[in-house]
């Protein structure tokens, strides 16, 4: 089972899907900073200070993730910068939906359709989901690449 | 050894989209850049109940979506902003020589906005810009001006009127109820750049 899990076939595909994922995250962002930098706002996390420099950067630090993992290079150090990210994100939203603090995710850039309360919470959820998933695929990524040294 | 190696390509990779940030927030169009600071302030007083209660006592308010009687907005020194209704903001419009502000995006204020409405996206990185020469033109700073977003949760016109308060401005009327509701008020909306 372990040895299916960790397999070359697996794991090319893993690393494909997050790589796709990333850079897709990552792009949308990086062609709105304001209105990305509206959604951190809105969750009631960082320092107003500070929300404009995340807004601008984060989005790069994913594509340029994303894109290393689709060339095949530095896998480990990739792999480990995109579970910090999917934590923080999945921290952020567990925290705004314990308080009942509605928001939009912004995981895939900025939102422009009215959503009501339950709709955003219910949305909230689902990312929550999502980025369990694509931790798990991080997961299995760092299981491979602490086996073979590789990177 | 390893660990050492993949250290260093996790602060490579940091560094390269910093660098990346960096070039592509100086390239970007002002619709698209952010200063690297933000100055965001959060609402640091609770909001006024809804139908201007610094109006003056006894003035009779406005018909829904009519223009109405000679309600006033004194100014409100004390207070960054007050939130004010639809029935208020249409007796305003009514009224004339009230200038109206659209804290949303540029690309939404062009897909349509109150007539007459200027734009100073909130989250675009010359909104501080425009406020200092909406103040520069010297403008009565007591005179009502109506601030609006898109109404709901959006805070967008209060941290504009914030930034409007902090220059001078002593008598910023947030539109609660924003854009949404003007529209379903049948009242005046223009497309485009231009006011």
């Amino acid at each position: 089972m372990t040895s299916k899990l960790l397999s070359p076939w697996l794991t090319i595909r893993v690393q494909f899907v997050l790589a796709a994922l990333f850079v897709v995250a990552g792009a949308a962002k990086i062609a709105d900073p304001p209105g990305f930098a509206h959604e951190i706002h809105n969750y009631r996390l960082v320092p107003g200070e500070a929300v404009n420099a995340l807004a601008l950067v984060l989005p790069w630090l994913e594509v340029v993730t994303g894109l290393a993992l689709f060339l095949g290079l530095a896998r480990r150090a990739a792999a480990t910068i995109q579970g910090v990210l999917l934590v923080v994100f999945i921290g952020a939203l567990s925290i705004n939906l314990a308080r009942r603090h509605p928001v939009d995710c912004g995981c895939f850039g900025a939102s422009n359709v009215a959503r009501t309360e339950a709709q955003r919470l219910r949305d909230m959820k689902l990312a929550i989901a999502r980025d369990v998933g694509m931790l798990l695929l991080v997961g299995q990524l760092l299981a491979v690449t602490s086996r073979d040294r590789t990177g | 050894m390893n660990g050492a190696r993949v250290s260093r390509q996790i602060i490579g990779f940091v560094v390269l989209a910093f660098v990346c940030a960096v070039v592509s927030n100086a390239l970007a169009g002002p619709e698209r850049k952010l200063r690297w600071i933000g100055r965001y302030e959060e609402r640091t007083r609770e909001p006024a109940p809804a139908s201007a209660p610094h109006a003056t006592p006894g003035v009779q308010a406005a018909a829904p979506g009519v223009a109405a009687g000679p309600k006033t907005f004194p100014p409100h020194p004390d207070k960054p902003w007050v939130e004010v209704s639809g029935d208020d903001v249409a007796a305003l419009y009514a009224a004339g020589r009230v200038l109206f502000l659209d804290a949303r995006r540029t690309g939404v204020y062009r897909d349509g906005h109150i007539a007459g409405a200027r734009s100073l996206a909130v989250w675009e990185s010359d909104v501080d810009d425009k406020v200092k020469a909406l103040f520069g033109e010297g403008l009565d700073q007591s005179a009502p001006l109506v601030v609006y977003c898109s109404g709901g949760d959006c805070e967008d016109s209060h941290m504009l009127a914030q930034k409007l308060y902090f220059v001078g401005f002593d008598n910023v009327l947030v539109y609660k109820d924003g854009f949404p509701d003007w529209q379903k008020r049948g009242l005046p909306v223009h497309t485009g750049d231009r006011p």
